[in-house]
């Protein structure tokens, strides 16, 4: 039981950080970017390739990958995104679809569909306080994506700029017309998120196996996250993340191991119905 | 001029057997013939009501399953199967439509993807019904006779003639149903569903008998699938990929026109198969490139825009 707990809120707090960027990206430009889950995907690789090639730890490597994502995800705004805002979700939710397997299947092309694992020397080191076992790799992840996630939550509630995100992501006219330059907002946003997403892979690629078709199965659970937290609500995803990782690992105790993902869908799908603005959504408005 | 183009089409695509005996390209025509039969069924829903489904797999997963356990379980012959499959795939598209049509744009489409998982993962663990992940194998067809004839299943031609009648069945059917009233009431939806209501539209029966009848052409190409292939597991036809590849194929081509699956899967599936062919892996490259093209410089897609130019080529003569 405590053991489960354990494994689930690690595992969420990880979940989490990628439906943080899903959610600020669709908070900001209104876009449920269906290649996020890619962009996890490609963090993992970097990650892979880090160690391989160049020797590098995923746990200084993210330092690299990062920012990179961070300039990655400006990039696809500025030269792919921009130009299809205006013709509504339904328009960018196909149009991120489109990216979605063009880099999925590009990584398929370059690296095959090879299942590959990332072996770090300290990985099987025994670590059980209080009896419990607690893979270290993932506990350092865990570590990170707090440090990470509350770094995010702190620039968005006490910064200039985060304001300015957040206040984008309430009413853009109404931002606009306070002087905030909406466009540069959306590139930096989206530039984050997909850092968030990038840093998430490479603190994920230790604990999981890596290919390139991964980001399909991580960007259907990122969405029962954040429709669990009601879309554009970061703490709501943060919440959301720790629920799924947790409903995930008790589910396989408890229910069934086969049906543990089936039981995060059909929350989902619960949600979706009966409280479409997410668990959070009353107290948050 | 409209009819003499359709019936042009027609007339190459039922004479293709005869001009090669190639089975590459046999199969090849196979493959994009059964795709027009998918990109259809999601046009009649995503095209011409709007409604965005990301989950489409499901309905040809559910026919394929149909119509392998039906002929494995019960012995029925699978072109029987084939028709069951695509009145199970409606059937199983009733529930899920009154839950997901609760929900509009992208809240649907996001609805639709999670229940295609959730059935993906069903029929992966059901292995009383399905056999799970192994999947179902059928090694032999049954006998049948057209005319004096017998049919000869190893060869592709039987086949192709077969989704031949299906895809051209389909696109028959998608013209009568644009010139419904149901097709109507659905362009009413799509560009404004609060109006369409509060002029009398029930609209979630309008949806609900569309996705059904999309269900049921998805359904019948997934027993075809079945049939052809003689193969299913669930990762071969319950995948997110598939859903995604219908939506692009009639997006490619042109949304909400009868010819446009039948263009996007001529220019997809060819491309995405030659590549295959050559390389192996990563034969969607296309499909995504393709799709943000589209999107970005050709909303209306191929055959939209090859339809655009002819009516200015024409007005511009006229003047």
């Amino acid at each position: 039981m405590v053991q489960s707990l354990v494994s689930g809120v690690l595992t969420g707090s990880l979940y989490a950080m990628i439906g943080v960027g899903l959610t600020v990206v669709f908070g900001v430009m209104r876009i449920i970017n269906l290649a996020h889950g890619e962009l996890v995907m490609l963090g993992m690789y970097g990650a892979f390739w880090g160690l391989t090639l160049w020797k590098l730890d995923p746990f200084v490597s993210i330092l690299l990958w990062t920012p990179l994502m961070f300039l990655v995800g400006m990039l696809v705004y500025r030269f792919l995104l921009q130009a299809i805002i205006p013709g509504g979700e339904l328009n960018t939710l196909l149009y991120t679809a489109g990216l979605s397997l063009l880099i999925a299947n590009l990584a398929l092309f370059v690296w095959t569909g090879d299942y590959r694992t990332i072996k770090l020397p300290y990985a099987m080191l025994p670590m059980r306080p209080f009896g419990i076992a607690v893979p270290i790799p993932l506990a350092i992840a865990f570590g990170l994506a707090i440090l990470i996630t509350g770094a995010l939550y702190f620039f968005l509630t006490r910064t200039d700029l985060g304001r300015a995100i957040r206040a984008t992501s309430q009413n853009p006219e109404a931002a606009a017309l306070m002087g905030v330059a909406v466009d540069r907002i959306s590139m930096i946003t989206f530039g984050l998120g997909s850092a968030l997403a990038g840093a998430a892979g490479v603190l994920l690629a230790p604990s999981l196996y890596l290919y390139p078709t991964v980001g399909e199965i991580l960007i259907s659970k990122c969405f029962v996250i954040v429709v669990l937290g009601g879309l554009g609500s970061v703490s709501g995803a943060i919440a959301g993340g720790v629920l799924l990782g947790l409903v995930e690992s008790l589910g396989a105790v408890y229910v069934s191991v086969a049906y543990k993902d089936t039981i995060g869908f059909v929350i989902f799908l619960l949600v979706l119905l009966f409280r479409p603005s997410g668990l959070l959504g009353v107290a948050k408005s | 001029m409209r009819r003499a183009v359709a019936a042009g089409t027609i007339g190459v695509v039922l004479a293709i057997p005869f001009l090669t005996t190639n089975q590459f390209l046999v199969h090849l025509g196979i493959t994009v013939l059964m795709w027009t039969v998918l990109g259809t069924a999601w046009n009649l829903l995503g095209g011409y009501a709007g409604q965005v489904s990301f989950g489409h797999a499901t309905f040809f997963g559910v026919g394929a399953y149909t119509m392998m356990i039906l002929y494995l379980k019960l012995g029925l012959a699978p072109w029987y199967g084939m028709v069951l499959g695509g009145i199970v795939g409606a059937l199983v598209s009733l529930p899920i439509g009154l839950i997901c049509f609760r929900l509009r744009g992208p809240y649907f489409s996001l609805a639709t993807l999670a229940v295609a998982e959730i059935v993906r993962l069903v029929a992966l663990n059901w292995e009383a019904l399905t056999s799970g992940p192994v999947g179902l194998l059928i090694t032999t067809l049954p006998q049948v006779s057209v005319g004096s004839r017998s049919v000869n299943w190893e060869s592709k031609v039987p086949f192709y003639y077969l989704v031949a009648i299906l895809a051209v069945g389909a696109m028959l059917a998608t013209y009568g149903f644009s010139r419904s009233r149901l097709g109507a009431y659905l362009l009413a939806i799509r560009e404004d569903e609060d109006t369409a209501e509060s002029i009398g539209i029930d609209t979630v029966r309008a949806k609900v008998t569309t996705l059904a009848f999309s269900a049921f052409l998805a359904g019948v190409a997934g027993g075809f699938y079945g049939m052809y292939f003689r193969y299913v597991d669930p990762d071969a036809v319950f995948p997110i990929a598939l859903s995604v590849e219908m939506v692009f194929i009639a997006v490619v081509g042109g949304l909400a026109t009868v010819a446009g699956p039948i263009i996007g899967a001529i220019f997809l599936v060819t491309v995405s198969e030659l590549f295959r062919e050559r390389f192996l892996v990563g034969h969607l490259i296309f499909y995504g490139l393709c799709m943000m093209l589209a999107i970005r410089y050709l909303p209306e897609g191929i055959w939209g825009g090859i339809r655009r130019a002819f009516t200015t080529y024409v007005a511009a003569k006229r003047s």
